[in-house]
């Protein structure tokens, strides 16, 4: 039994979130609570031009009017959005110039994190160092952006959103909210009043982006709930890949993440974007202190051929409720969805995708894998619809669920809705726990239960794994045993 | 919200409408602005059902009139038409209770038949015990201009068997809903459907099935073909409890639209909280296969002859899982002269 024990108290370590600190560097807050004023400090404190204050009041009066959605499978303590603070930066330091400017707290923290994707050189400025621009969302303001000069070379913009707002104010004001509308959503329509930063990039026609486009969110600041805001436009024939990955630190209140995502995808253009999602679910045993991540994520396929493709990999908070979407207005548009999400302990996650077939010969491909472990809920919810126009529209689901243990649940709850006749749509979905005769199989091999456990789950998400950039799949491979130990034994 | 209370009360705002999850794709609260008045009693002849001449027995509840209670006895084996007749512009809601006490055998062959404007509800309250056999074939057969709203409540004791396979050409409006609370315990359970909808025809088939105990196992085909401007809804949803483990359920679905205006809708859905469990659906939407065709027309065979052909092969799967051999020639007979009416 002394092995037994022995698994059990690695387990009980390993379900300790590792990226648990608090990173102290002094913040400016606005006061707590929301109203108008607070949307006019926020504006005021960025230094935003008259036209965004009034797209931002314009979104709280609406928001005011709006009632908080309830029919997704989570539950939740209401929250009290009058207690949370709306704006925290880290103390303006006159604007960095170079990395030698950077808080020494804040690189110390990504040392901590342990960011895999070589930052750290990046950010330590090493020579030779692997070109990936890392746009790092510290909080709400982005402290630094690297590489820049390299992508304005190429006449790629790439900056925080309140930089664009700045320096490219008809490009955001062409397209901020033209693909999730202001009042879209109770969320959306909230984060469109106080959003506190986020990145913006323009790929100009033609452009292939020279790098991959990065950035880490991480949630510092007590109480401040985050509203980032990112916007993507690739014009016609550009493509780029972005990569979005989060960790957080450890705390005891809720916190609420209510980001906006919008991509817009022009005439034959590309954009992939991928998700890392890691931020701290809860106590494992009681599910209190995790956040509340409900995001609006959602690609508007509006050119022609154009074509957009979302894979996240969410593992961590204690609710995530998001469902990154396409809508593929152009002719011969397509849209894909790759998803691995796994719950463990106390975590909910509603999550899935809309497919919205609006022109014709668009074609989409939905793969979906979740995994429920411990006393998780884990509900995989798409859309796929063809209006009237959208003759050939083609999609394929694939939604597949695995249980570990007897008192976690998941749900498939797929909606379809065709209206012509020249559509066809397949989906498939299955529920299963791990198969006793494989796991048999490996452990045979001299494989422990947990490497055997390991070992069939990489098995069951591998058609989303090698979707991921390289250097994604990586941390994203060694995350799903993460989240997963524990769960077994 | 319930449509019995909303023909009791003639009260509109009690209809379930498309802001009700579960009745998104079939509105009534949309439909019907005005609360229809009660039916009168059904005047004139009645017309031979469609299952005439194939049950001993037969129970009609007309506009709403009458009721069935019936008991199939152990040991009994027994055929009974079980006829729901609506006509008028009216509004009626009906009962019946169906019970087959451990080792009995009920086939139940049910129609649904009608002609004007009316608004009806049919509730059925059906258990079958231990050992006992009920198959359940239900025919519908509205008026198009009619709205029809059947739901069942299925309680199976474990070694329970039950079988069904719903047939439908809808109405203006239609649900045909099945509720089923499955107890594990090697109860069998079979859910099955076709829908053949053409004009302005809605039809919605929803079912729920709840697995509540240890080895139980479910099955569900349900097949549908719309044309026009019709409108078919599939809803199956089966949820595993928690402890209801070595369950086995598997669900398809599978539909044609032939025409550029038709429209389905589907929602299948699994909610499980156990994990030993094989679970699985599958869901197509499509237009009838080009290759087919091609094949079928190059060896003579006319377009039109062709791809009734092919649409009959289609719902035929679902035609041959039914197991009474009379019942299921009225069915094959049904699905071809449906199918050839609209060529």
């Amino acid at each position: 039994m002394a092995a037994v024990k022995q698994t059990v108290e690695h387990v009980q370590s390993l379900e300790r979130y590792k990226h648990g600190f608090v990173t102290d560097i002094e913040q400016d807050f606005a006061p707590k609570g929301l109203n108008a004023d607070i949307v006019r400090f926020i504006s005021g404190k960025k230094g935003e031009p008259e036209w965004m204050l009034e797209w931002r009041l314009g979104a709280f009066e609406r928001w005011l009017a709006l009632e908080e959605p309830d029919w997704a499978k989570v539950s939740f303590p209401r929250i009290d959005y009058q207690d949370s603070y709306y704006y925290a930066a880290p103390r303006a330091k006159e604007g960095p110039k170079s990395l030698d400017d950077v808080d020494p707290d804040l690189l110390e923290t990504y040392k901590k994190l342990g960011i895999p994707l070589k930052e750290q050189e990046v950010l330590a400025g090493v020579v030779g160092a692997p070109r990936y621009a890392v746009d790092a969302v510290f909080d709400s303001v982005s402290v630094v952006t690297t590489f820049k000069k390299e992508l304005a070379a190429a006449g790629v913009i790439f900056c925080s959103m309140s930089e664009a707002i700045r320096e490219h104010p008809d490009l955001v004001r062409q397209y901020l909210g033209s693909v999730v509308p202001v009042s879209d959503n109770y969320f959306a329509c909230l984060n469109s009043a106080v959003f506190s930063d986020g990145s913006f990039v323009y790929v100009p026609p033609g452009v292939r982006c020279p790098m991959e486009l990065s950035t880490y969110f991480r949630i510092n600041a007590e109480n401040s709930g985050q509203f980032e805001r990112t916007l993507i436009i690739a014009d016609k024939g550009a493509y780029v890949s972005y990569l979005e990955g989060c960790t957080a630190p450890m705390r005891d209140e809720n916190q609420l993440h209510a980001a906006v995502v919008e991509l817009v995808a022009l005439e034959d253009a590309e954009i992939k974007y991928s998700t890392v999602q890691n931020w701290y679910p809860g106590d494992p045993e009681t599910g209190k202190g995790g956040i509340y991540n409900f995001v609006t994520k959602r690609a508007d396929c509006r050119g022609d051929r154009s074509k957009v493709s979302w894979t996240q990999v969410e593992t961590g908070s204690a609710i995530t409720w998001k469902y990154p979407s396409c809508v593929l207005r152009g002719n011969g548009s397509s849209g894909e969805f790759y998803s691995i999400a796994i719950t463990n302990g106390r975590q909910q996650a509603d999550t899935g995708t809309k497919m919205i077939h609006l022109g014709a010969d668009t074609r989409s491909r939905i793969i979906s894998k979740g995994i429920s472990a411990g006393r998780s809920s884990n509900t995989y919810r798409g859309l796929v619809s063809a209006h009237p126009k959208a003759k050939g529209a083609r999609n394929f689901t694939q939604c597949d669920s695995l249980l570990i243990g007897k008192h976690c649940a998941a749900h498939t709850v797929p909606y379809v809705e065709a209206r012509n006749g020249h559509t066809v749509f397949e989906h498939e979905a299955t529920t299963t726990r791990l198969s006793e005769d494989q796991l048999f199989y490996a452990r045979q091999r001299g494989l422990s239960e947990e490497e055997a456990v390991q070992l069939l789950v990489n098995g069951f998400v591998k058609d989303v794994l090698q979707e991921l950039p390289m250097e994604f799949a990586v941390e994203a491979q060694k995350l799903v045993a993460i989240s997963l130990e524990g769960s077994v034994g | 919200m319930s449509v019995i209370a909303s023909i009791r009360a003639r009260d509109v705002a009690e209809l379930p409408g498309k802001r009700d999850e579960d009745w998104r794709w079939t509105d009534l609260r949309g439909l019907i602005r005005e609360a229809p008045e009660p039916s009168r009693p059904y005047s004139g002849d009645l017309p031979a059902g469609p299952f005439a001449g194939l049950a001993a027995e037969e129970v009609v509840i007309a506009n709403g009139e009458g009721g069935a209670h019936v008991d199939v006895l152990p040991a009994q084996t027994r055929r009974l038409a079980l006829r729901f007749v609506s006509q008028g512009d009216g509004g009626h809601a009906a009962r019946a209770s169906i019970a087959v006490e451990a080792g009995g055998t009920l086939v139940l062959l049910e129609s649904y038949e009608g002609q004007g404007g009316y608004l009806g509800h049919a509730g059925l309250a059906i258990s079958v015990g231990t050992g006992a056999t009920l198959e359940r074939i239900v025919l519908a057969d509205d008026s198009g201009d009619g709205v029809t709203v059947s739901q069942a409540e299925v309680h199976l004791e474990p070694g329970a068997r039950f079988v069904q396979t719903v047939l439908t050409s809808g109405a203006r409006r239609q649900r045909l809903e099945t509720h089923v609370r499955h107890p594990g315990g090697h109860a069998e359970l079979r859910l099955d459907g076709v829908y053949l909808l053409s004009g302005k025809r809605h039809a919605d088939l929803t079912t729920v099935v709840t697995h509540e105990g240890l080895d139980g196992a479910t099955t569900q085909l349900a097949k549908g073909v719309v044309r026009d401007q019709a409108r078919g809804v599939f809803q199956g949803r089966i949820v595993v409890a928690e402890g209801a483990d070595r369950t086995d359920a598997r669900m398809g679905h599978h539909a044609l639209i032939l025409s550029d205006r038709a429209e389905v809708d589907a929602k299948p859905e699994l909610e499980i909280y156990a994990d030993d469990v094989a679970c699985a659906h599958g869901n197509t939407v499509g237009a009838l296969d080009d290759e087919a065709l091609f094949y079928a027309r190059q060896r003579g065979i006319p377009e039109a002859e062709a791809r009734a052909l092919l649409t009959e092969a289609f719902v035929g799967e679902v035609i041959d899982r039914i197991g009474d051999e009379a019942a299921r020639d009225v069915a094959r007979a049904w699905v071809a002269g449906r199918l050839a009416g609209e060529g």
